[in-house]
C-alpha cells in the first residue's frame, strides 16, 4: 500500500510539468503585452523596451517556460504584475481561508446529507422520501450567491446573530460554510440515496437480518459500509471543486480566499500570477484525488486489493 | 436488383421511426402521471408567455431601464408589487422583463452547445482511436475548468458583453454533451442493426445521422432540460460578479448584484430576483427528472 | 404434537403490488418433527421461499404481506413476536441459508468476522472468543482457519456456501432452513456440500427444512418430503410414501418429467401447460387445468388435505373414490 501511495505521488509531477506547459504556453502566447500595461501612460518606447528586458519578456519561449520552471523547484513563481508581491507567498497567504471555507463546506454538506440520503433510501416512495428529494432539489435550484445572500438578510441583518462578511473566528465561518454547504449537500444526497437503495436491495442484507442483527446494524454496518465507494466520489469531487476556491461565497461574505484571488489575476491580466495559482491549485487536486484513492482502499477490500496486488 | 434494395430501404427507415414515434407516445404518457413534471412544465410555459407578454406591455426605455429618483427604494406596495430599486425603477416589470434573458440565454447557450458537444461526441465515439483520445482529453480538461473561471478567461481577453456570455456558457455545455454523445454512440454502434445498414451500402453520415443518432435522444433529451437549468444558473452568477450582461440590462443575477448593496435597509430587492432564478431552475428541473423516468422506467425502481 | 420443531398452520401470504396482488401462499399447512429433516419440492414460483422467509418473519414488507396464518416454533407463534424477540430467535434458533453464495456474504467483512457476527449477537463472550470460534467453524466446514482473515472475493462459490453453512450453525440453532443451497454450484461441488450437509446435520441433531427443485436432492438427504403447487402442500409423506407410493397427479408429474436412464430413447414427458398466474388463481384446485385425472369439481372447489395414511396426506379430489390410482400404478 505504501508503495502505491508514492507511486501516485510521483505520478503527480509528470501531470503538474504537463499543466505547467499548457497553463504557461497558454497565459504568456495569448492576451496583450504585460510591458506595455505595467508601463505608465506617457512612457516612451525605450521606456516599455526596458520594462520587457526586466521581465525577461524578448527570450524566446522555451528560456522563459525553463527559467520559470527553474524558478519552481525553489519555491519562486514570479512576482505580480499588479501586486508586485511574490506570487507563491500570495498563494499561500490565501491558502488556509480556503482551506477553512472548503473543509467546513464539505464537513457541513456530508452532517446534512449523508444522513438525509440514507433517511429517504429507508423509506423510499413514502412521504418521507418525497419531502427529502424535495429539499435536495431545491438546493440545487437555487443560485448559492442567492443563498448567501438571504442567509445574510436573515441571520445578520434581521437578527444580528453572525457577521455578514470578512473572517474573524468562528462565527464568521459559518454562514459562508452554510451557502457553500447546501448546494454540496443536495448533490451528495441525491448519490448517497441511490447508492444506498442499490445496497438495500443486495441479498447480503438478508443474510444479515437473517443472522438476528437488528434494522440498525443491518443498514449501517452491512448497509451503509458498501454504500460509501460512490460517495466518496462526489464528496472528493466537490472537495476538489471547493479547495480551488468558491469564488461566489467569497464575493458574498469578503472571504479572502483562492478563489477570488485567481479570479480577480485574470481579470487584471496578471499573468504570473494566475499562472502560479492554477499550477498550485492543480497540485492540490491531485492531492486530493491521492486521498480519495487511499480512503477507497480503507472502505473496500476489494480494491485493496488491487492496489496491492499492483505491488507484487 | 435495384428493386430489391429500394424496398429494403424503405422498409428500414419506418422501423427507426415508428420505434421512436410509439416511444415518444409512451414516455408523454408517463410523463403526464407525474405531478411535479407537469407542474414545472406549467411553470414553464407560463414564464415563455410571461417574457413574450413582457415585450408587448412594458415599454424598455420607460419601464425597464427608466431611472426615477424620485420613487427610489420604495418598499413593496399597491403601486409596485415588488417594490422598486435604487433607481426607482420597478422591480416587478424588471424581473418579469429579465425572464427574457434567462429564457434566451439559457436556451440559446444549451442549443448551441448541444450541436457542437454532440457533434464532437459522436465523431470520437464513432471512430475512436486518435480522435477519440485527442476529443476526449481536451473535452476532458474543459470540463475539469468551473464555468466561472472559463468565462472569466474569456471576458479578460474579449470585453464584457452578451456574445461572450453566450460563448463562455456554451463551452460547458458543450462538455457535458460530448461526454454523452460519445458513451451513447459507443454503445449504439456495436449493435446489429448498425452493422445492416452498411450491409445495404449506406454512406457513413447517413448511418450516424439516420440510424445513430436517434436512438441516442433520450439521454441528450434530458441533459437539455436539466442544462438548461445549469446554464441559467450559471449566467446569473456571472453577471452577479459583473462579466455577465451588461447593465443597465435586468437580468436576475446582475439585479442581485446592484441590490446588494443597499440589502441592509431594501433586503426585499434581493429577494425576487432569486427567486424567480431559483422556480425556474426547479421547474427545469422537476421536468428533467421526470423526462428521464418516463423514457426509461427502469431506473426508478 | 410436543415433539414438532415447527408447526404451520393455514399460512397466506400476499405481495401486495401497484399492478396486482400476488398470491405467494395460500393456505399452507406442513410440520415438521425434531431431528428430522423434511424436503419442500415444488418449481420456481410455487412459494417455497416465501414460505421460509415467514418463518423467520422476514418477508419483504412492503410488499409483502402475511394475512393469516400460525407458525408455531417450538411452541411458540413467531408471527406474534415483536422485533426484539425475532431477533433473539434468527440465526440462534432458527437459521437460514440462501441460494446465491456468491452475493449472501458482505463484501467488505472478512469471513471471521461474519461468522463471529452471528456468535456475538446471541451469545455473551468478547470479541476474541467469537473470532476463535468463527475459525472453529470454519474447521467444521472444512475450510482452513487460516482463512478467517480473508474476505468474500477471495473465496470460490462452492467454499463460499461453506462459509454461509458455518454462519448459520455457529449458534447451534433446533431448525436450519437451506433454501435450495446447491442450485447455484456445478454438480461435483453440489455433491461435496451435501456431503458435508448430511454431516453436519447428524451432528448437530437439527431439524432441517430443505427446500429444493431437484428430487435427486431430496432422494439423498431427506426423512419426508411435501411437495407444493401455487402456494398449497398438495402431498406429504415420508420419502418412502412419495417415491414409491406417490398419490398426486402433480407428483406423479414431477417424476415422469424427469430424465430417466432407464427410459433411454423415449421422449420426456414434462407437465403440460404452466403453473397459474399467482395474481390470478382459479377458484377451484389450482393444478386441475393441468391435470390429466380432473374432473368438473375440481375446477370448482379447492381440496383440502385428507389422511391417507399415519404419515401420508395427499390433497386430491380424485380420492374420494377409493378405487383411483395414478396411471404409473394402473400398469402394476
Amino acid at each position: 500500500m505504501g508503495r502505491y501511495l508514492l507511486k501516485r505521488l510521483l505520478l503527480m509531477i509528470p501531470v503538474v510539468l504537463i499543466t505547467s506547459l499548457v497553463i504557461y504556453g497558454a497565459m504568456n502566447l495569448t492576451g496583450g503585452d504585460p510591458a506595455l500595461a505595467l508601463a505608465p501612460d506617457n512612457a516612451t518606447e525605450a521606456q516599455v523596451e526596458m520594462i520587457r528586458e526586466e521581465l525577461g519578456l524578448n527570450d524566446p519561449f522555451i528560456v522563459r517556460y525553463l527559467k520559470y520552471m527553474g524558478g519552481m523547484l525553489k519555491g519562486d513563481l514570479g512576482t505580480s504584475y499588479v501586486t508586485n508581491k511574490d506570487v507563491f507567498k500570495t498563494y499561500m497567504q490565501r491558502l488556509p481561508n480556503t482551506l477553512e471555507l472548503g473543509c467546513a463546506s464539505v464537513f457541513v454538506a456530508v452532517l446534512i446529507a449523508i444522513p438525509l440520503g440514507i433517511y429517504t433510501a429507508i423509506n423510499q416512495n413514502t412521504w418521507k422520501d418525497n419531502v427529502g428529494m424535495v429539499f435536495a432539489l431545491f438546493g440545487v435550484s437555487m443560485p448559492n450567491f442567492w443563498l448567501g445572500l438571504m442567509l445574510v438578510l436573515l441571520f445578520s441583518l434581521r437578527l444580528h446573530w453572525l457577521p455578514s462578511s470578512g473572517r474573524n473566528g468562528l462565527a464568521s465561518l459559518i454562514l459562508p460554510a452554510l451557502t457553500v454547504g447546501m448546494g454540496l449537500a443536495a448533490l451528495i444526497t441525491r448519490t448517497t440515496r441511490s447508492s444506498m437503495l442499490d445496497v438495500l436491495r443486495q441479498d447480503y442484507m438478508r443474510t444479515a437480518r437473517a443472522k438476528g442483527a437488528d434494522e440498525r446494524r443491518v443498514i449501517f454496518r452491512h448497509g451503509l459500509k458498501n454504500a460509501l465507494i460512490p460517495i466518496i466520489t462526489v464528496i472528493g469531487m466537490q472537495l476538489s471543486n471547493v479547495l480551488t476556491g468558491s469564488v461566489l461565497a467569497e464575493t458574498v461574505f469578503a472571504w479572502p480566499g483562492v478563489g477570488r484571488l485567481i479570479f480577480d489575476s485574470i481579470s487584471k491580466r496578471d499573468t504570473p500570477m494566475v499562472t502560479g495559482c492554477i499550477i498550485l491549485s492543480c497540485v492540490l487536486m491531485s492531492l486530493v484525488n491521492v486521498l480519495v484513492d487511499v480512503l477507497y482502499a480503507f472502505f473496500d477490500p476489494r480494491i485493496k486489493a488491487q492496489y496491492v496486488r499492483r505491488e507484487r | 436488383m435495384s428493386a430489391v434494395t429500394k424496398s429494403t430501404v424503405t422498409t428500414a427507415k419506418p422501423v427507426t421511426k415508428m420505434k421512436s414515434r410509439s416511444q415518444g407516445q409512451e414516455a408523454w404518457r408517463r410523463l403526464k402521471k407525474n405531478k411535479g413534471a407537469m407542474l414545472g412544465l406549467a411553470f414553464l410555459i407560463l414564464l415563455v408567455v410571461v417574457a413574450i407578454i413582457s415585450g408587448y406591455i412594458f415599454d424598455y426605455e420607460t419601464d425597464v431601464i427608466g431611472i426615477n429618483p424620485a420613487e427610489k427604494l420604495q418598499k413593496p406596495s399597491a403601486q409596485h408589487w415588488f417594490g422598486t430599486d435604487n433607481l426607482g425603477r420597478d422591480i416587478f416589470a424588471r424581473v418579469l422583463y429579465g425572464s427574457r434573458y434567462s429564457l434566451v440565454i439559457g436556451v440559446g447557450s444549451v442549443f448551441i452547445g448541444l450541436v457542437i458537444g454532440v457533434l464532437c461526441g459522436a465523431l470520437a465515439g464513432y471512430y475512436g482511436g486518435m480522435v477519440d483520445q485527442v476529443v476526449m482529453r481536451i473535452n476532458d480538461m474543459l470540463y475539469a475548468v468551473p464555468n466561472i473561471m472559463i468565462a472569466v478567461v474569456i471576458v479578460s481577453l474579449f470585453g464584457t458583453s452578451t456574445f461572450n456570455l453566450l460563448l463562455s456558457l456554451c463551452v460547458t455545455v458543450a462538455t457535458a454533451f460530448t461526454r454523452i454523445a460519445r458513451a451513447s454512440v459507443m454503445t449504439i454502434r456495436q449493435q446489429e442493426f448498425v452493422e445492416a445498414a452498411y450491409a445495404m451500402g449506406l454512406p457513413t453520415w447517413k448511418v450516424i445521422f439516420k440510424h445513430i443518432l436517434p436512438n441516442c435522444l433520450s439521454p441528450i433529451i434530458v441533459q437539455a432540460t436539466l442544462s438548461i437549468g445549469t446554464t441559467i444558473i450559471n449566467a446569473s452568477s456571472l453577471s452577479f460578479l459583473g462579466i455577465g450582461i451588461p447593465s443597465p440590462a435586468p437580468e436576475w443575477g446582475a439585479m442581485l448584484s446592484e441590490g446588494r448593496n443597499f440589502i441592509r435597509n431594501s433586503g426585499y430587492i434581493c429577494v425576487i430576483p432569486g427567486l424567480a432564478i431559483m422556480f425556474t431552475v426547479l421547474a427545469l428541473n422537476l421536468l428533467g427528472d421526470g423526462v428521464r423516468d418516463a423514457l426509461d422506467p427502469k431506473l426508478k425502481k | 404434537m410436543s415433539d414438532l420443531i415447527l408447526d404451520i398452520q393455514d399460512l397466506v401470504v400476499n405481495y401486495e403490488t401497484d399492478d396486482g396482488i400476488v398470491h405467494a401462499v395460500n393456505g399452507l399447512n406442513l410440520q415438521l418433527e425434531k431431528k428430522k429433516t423434511l424436503g419442500l419440492v415444488g418449481e420456481t414460483g410455487a412459494g417455497k421461499t416465501t414460505t421460509a422467509l415467514s418463518i423467520l418473519n422476514l418477508v419483504p414488507n412492503p410488499p409483502g404481506v402475511i394475512r393469516n396464518g400460525r407458525i408455531i416454533l417450538d411452541g411458540e407463534d413467531v408471527l406474534q413476536k415483536s422485533p426484539k424477540e425475532l431477533q433473539k430467535m434468527r440465526g440462534n434458533d432458527v437459521a437460514m441459508i440462501f441460494q446465491d453464495p456468491m452475493t449472501a456474504l458482505n463484501p467488505v467483512m472478512t469471513v471471521g468476522e461474519q461468522i463471529a457476527e452471528s456468535i456475538l449477537l446471541h451469545e455473551n463472550v468478547t470479541q476474541a472468543e467469537a473470532f476463535e470460534r468463527a475459525k472453529e467453524m470454519l474447521r467444521q466446514v472444512g475450510i482452513p482457519d487460516s482463512r478467517a482473515y480473508d474476505y468474500p472475493h477471495q473465496f470460490s462459490g462452492g467454499m463460499r456456501q461453506r462459509v454461509v453453512i458455518a454462519i448459520a450453525l455457529a449458534c447451534n440453532p433446533k431448525l436450519l432452513i437451506a433454501d435450495e443451497p446447491t442450485t447455484a454450484l456445478d454438480v461435483t461441488i453440489q455433491a461435496q456440500v451435501l456431503e458435508l450437509m448430511k454431516e453436519l446435520i447428524r451432528k448437530y441433531e437439527m431439524a432441517v427444512l430443505l427446500i429444493t427443485h431437484d428430487l435427486g436432492v431430496v432422494a439423498e438427504v431427506c426423512d419426508e418430503v411435501a411437495v407444493i403447487y401455487a402456494g398449497k402442500v398438495v402431498e406429504k409423506g415420508t420419502a418412502d410414501d412419495i417415491f414409491n407410493h406417490t398419490l398426486h397427479p402433480y407428483t406423479e408429474g414431477l417424476f415422469n418429467s424427469m430424465p430417466n436412464l432407464k427410459k433411454k430413447g423415449e421422449d420426456l414427458e414434462p407437465i403440460k401447460g404452466m403453473m397459474p398466474d399467482p395474481m390470478n388463481l382459479p377458484e377451484g384446485c389450482a393444478f386441475a387445468e393441468r391435470c390429466p385425472y380432473a374432473s368438473d369439481a375440481c375446477l370448482r372447489v379447492n381440496p383440502e388435505l385428507r389422511k391417507v395414511s399415519d404419515t401420508h396426506w395427499v390433497a386430491c379430489r380424485a380420492y374420494e373414490d377409493e378405487r383411483f390410482q395414478l396411471r404409473r400404478y394402473q400398469h402394476a
